[in-house]
């Protein structure tokens, strides 16, 4: 589809372990946790084994296969960026089984890994653009790599942040958040749905930030990231606001069991989202059966 | 134009024991229940070999088994290790294979060993030598013909036997098969041209006597157009009973599942498992969030995938109309029956 895959499939042949068993995981040690709110917190992992951290390969947009003793994997974004190498993070909000007991882990305790996979956004694509981020809850992870990506390689366009949570309580990455706002070419705009006393800001749906927005959809990408309601609306507003399907740019969720394209398990139309994506753009995912593009879903 | 030979009948068991103290051989054995199935032979004077039935499973699970063991892991005190178990895969031969299994041996190499290089398929296949019997009595449900992956086979075969009454007329399609004919050399005869003749003979009438006259190429254009209306797959959706069968039992379904059983408080082994794409939970999400509506879609997926996305990756149908999910379905919902319902709409 997009020249990444080819690199995503170099560097998943580097990282993979002796180019053997692919099926096999990285033990990787928690080096830090911190809690982002009750919900979500954010591992900082190392391999054991200084030479594999370091050849470590990946790309925003990536996700991991993640083994948690007798829960079986879960396929977890990657939320730090390459450009910090040393660890990789993963921001996990609890929902079931597997990230209920990872919640229950702690420094210094091991998990397995595998990946990366999937396709990553196209970075090489927004050179010069101004960027727009519109994210839900757990769907800043991904993202967060892609902000902090931008930052540290001195994007040479202008990065607007939207981010709906909520209630204030429920607002994640806060310290990444204060970062972004003070930083010049940063805008960080946030929205809860329920606000709490001593809340000043914003209250209702992210798609009520849109207008606020101050960049040209002729000149400018939109990422987005959240439930799948949350997706439909956004992906919906910004196409009203002049964004071309081509500019407009998601990650998509789905049930995944093995990340290598071979379980069947993330079909989506003619698709398979571990390996053809996680990362579309809306012109990719036009005329195709996906639910987040449909009036009833 | 490869060598073609004649092996007599008298002649396959004392070959067959040779082959068989170099390698595993499976065959279709009928067992004492009537039933035949693809199964290792120990002892060729012990089994009963069936070359005129159609097995009733398919060799996928010698390939890809119902369930098997992906690693072991270790846990406790902040460690957790994983272990690759070491299980060798002998040299196989696969004698007796029907074409349209075969067929679908080569479809899921695709899977396997595409741009995903699967383990523990790789050991398996690796080791295989694949000897398929022609058809030339093809029986009640099958269909090979519309999907071009049988009677009889012109590639993907190491070799290829033909029954011409008292003798097998085999065909060499790779170099594997070629070796085991040159290790046993005396046992063959080279053909002569009335045996080649024969089996031109037989190929023809083979075609001539499938019951089920099933129009594959109109449901591959009408799932290409998308002219397949809503109302189909939820009538489909609506009878199928939620077992996954047709699934299990079809050779070039290979959707699995990973999980991990846990074996003590400190170890465990991940396991991978046979999955339908039929069934209820495949494609849920934590949460319960499903972004397919399965009282909708239920055999939506499975039917695109194998006569739409397939013939669009790999410019065939992956159904080789082996005909054993005609069997299976107690719901009526069969590809037969979708392909026969989609191409009765175009009869006046
Ligand atoms: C590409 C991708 C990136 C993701 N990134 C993140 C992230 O950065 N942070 C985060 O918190 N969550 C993320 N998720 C969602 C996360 O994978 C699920 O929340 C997790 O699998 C739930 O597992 P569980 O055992 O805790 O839940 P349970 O409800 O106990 O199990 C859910 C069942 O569904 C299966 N399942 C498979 N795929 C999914 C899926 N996508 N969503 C839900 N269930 C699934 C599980 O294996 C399990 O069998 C991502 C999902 C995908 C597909
Ligand atoms: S779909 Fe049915 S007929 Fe086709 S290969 Fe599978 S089991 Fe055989
Ligand atoms: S489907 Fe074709 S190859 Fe398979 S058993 Fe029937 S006639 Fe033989
Ligand atoms: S997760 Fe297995 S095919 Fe995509």
């Amino acid at each position: 589809m997009s020249d990444c895959g080819c690199r995503k499939g170099n560097e998943q042949a580097e990282n993979d372990k002796n180019g053997g068993n692919s099926y096999l995981p990285w033990p990787a040690r928690i080096e830090a946790i911190s809690e982002e709110n009750s919900q979500i917190k954010t591992f900082v992992l190392a391999f054991s084994g200084d030479k594999r951290q370091q050849d470590y390969r990946y790309l925003p947009g990536q996700f991991l296969m993640v083994s948690v003793p007798h829960c079986g994997e879960a396929p977890i974004s990657i939320s730090s960026t390459p450009t910090r190498p040393g660890s990789v993070h993963l921001s996990v909000r609890r929902a079931g089984l597997l990230t209920n007991a990872m919640h229950g882990l702690a420094v210094g305790d091991t998990v397995g890994l595998r990946g990366p996979y999937g396709r990553p956004f196209p970075l090489e694509t927004f050179r010069g653009k101004d960027l727009l981020f519109v994210a839900g809850g757990i769907g800043l992870a991904p993202l967060r790599s892609v902000i902090n990506h931008a930052l540290d390689s001195e994007h040479d366009g202008r990065i607007e942040i939207l981010y709906g949570s909520r209630s204030p309580e429920d607002i994640a990455f806060k310290a990444d958040i204060a970062t972004w706002e003070a930083t010049p070419k940063v805008s960080c705009r946030l929205t809860v749905d329920v606000a709490s006393p001593g809340w000043e800001g914003e209250v209702g749906v992210v798609t009520r930030l849109l207008p606020q927005v101050d960049l040209d959809p002729k000149t400018s990408v939109a990422l987005v990231c959240g439930p799948p309601l949350m997706i439909r609306f956004v992906m919906a507003e910004l196409s009203r606001m002049g964004y071309s399907d081509e500019r407009i740019i998601t990650t998509m969720e789905r049930h995944m069991k093995c990340g290598l394209g071979a379980c069947g398990h993330c079909h989506m139309d003619d698709r398979l989202v571990c390996v053809d994506g996680p990362v579309f753009s809306l012109a990719e995912l036009r005329g195709r059966d996906v639910v987040e593009l449909r009036d009833k879903p | 134009m490869e060598t073609r030979y004649i092996l007599k009948k008298d002649h396959l068991a004392p070959w067959l024991r040779r082959v068989a103290k170099s390698h595993r051989v499976v065959a279709p054995v009928k067992n004492r229940h009537g039933d035949t199935l693809y199964a290792e032979i120990d002892g060729l004077d012990k089994v009963e070999l069936d070359l005129a039935g159609q097995p009733q499973a398919s060799a996928k699970s010698f390939f890809l088994p119902q369930q098997e063991v992906l690693f072991t892991y270790r846990t406790g005190k902040g460690g957790y290790e994983f272990h690759e178990p070491a299980t060798p895969a002998p040299a196989t031969v696969y004698f007796g294979l029907r074409s349209c299994d075969l067929s679908a041996i080569l479809y899921t190499d695709v899977v396997f060993m595409g741009r995903h290089k699967d383990p523990g398929y790789r050991r398996r296949r690796e080791g295989a030598i694949l000897i398929s019997i022609a058809c030339h009595q093809p029986h009640p449900n099958c269909f090979c013909h519309a999907t071009k992956s049988g009677p009889f086979l012109e590639f993907g075969y190491d070799l290829q036997f033909t029954d011409l009454g008292t003798r097998f007329l085999v065909e060499a399609g790779r170099s594997r098969g070629e070796t085991l004919i040159s290790q046993w050399r005396p046992f063959f005869s080279e053909a002569a041209e009335e045996d080649v003749k024969l089996q031109y003979q037989l190929a023809l009438e083979a075609n001539g006597l499938f019951r089920r006259n099933v129009d594959v190429g109109c449901a591959v254009r009408k799932l290409a157009e998308g002219e397949v209306a809503e109302g189909i797959w939820r009538e489909l959706a609506d009878r199928c009973q939620d077992c996954g069968g047709c699934a299990y039992l079809c050779p070039t379904c290979t959707c699995f599942t990973i999980r991990d059983e846990k074996l003590g408080p400190e170890h465990g082994e991940r396991l991978r498992c046979w999955d339908a794409c039929t069934l209820e939970g495949f494609s849920r999400m934590a949460g319960g969030h499903n972004p397919v509506a399965r009282e909708q879609h239920a055999l939506k997926r499975r039917f695109q995938h194998k006569l739409r996305d397939d013939v669009h990756k790999h410019g065939r149908p992956s159904c080789v109309g082996c005909g054993r999910c005609v069997g299976i379905c107690f719901g009526g919902v069969d590809i037969v029956g979708f392909i026969d319902r989609l191409s009765e709409e175009d009869l006046p």
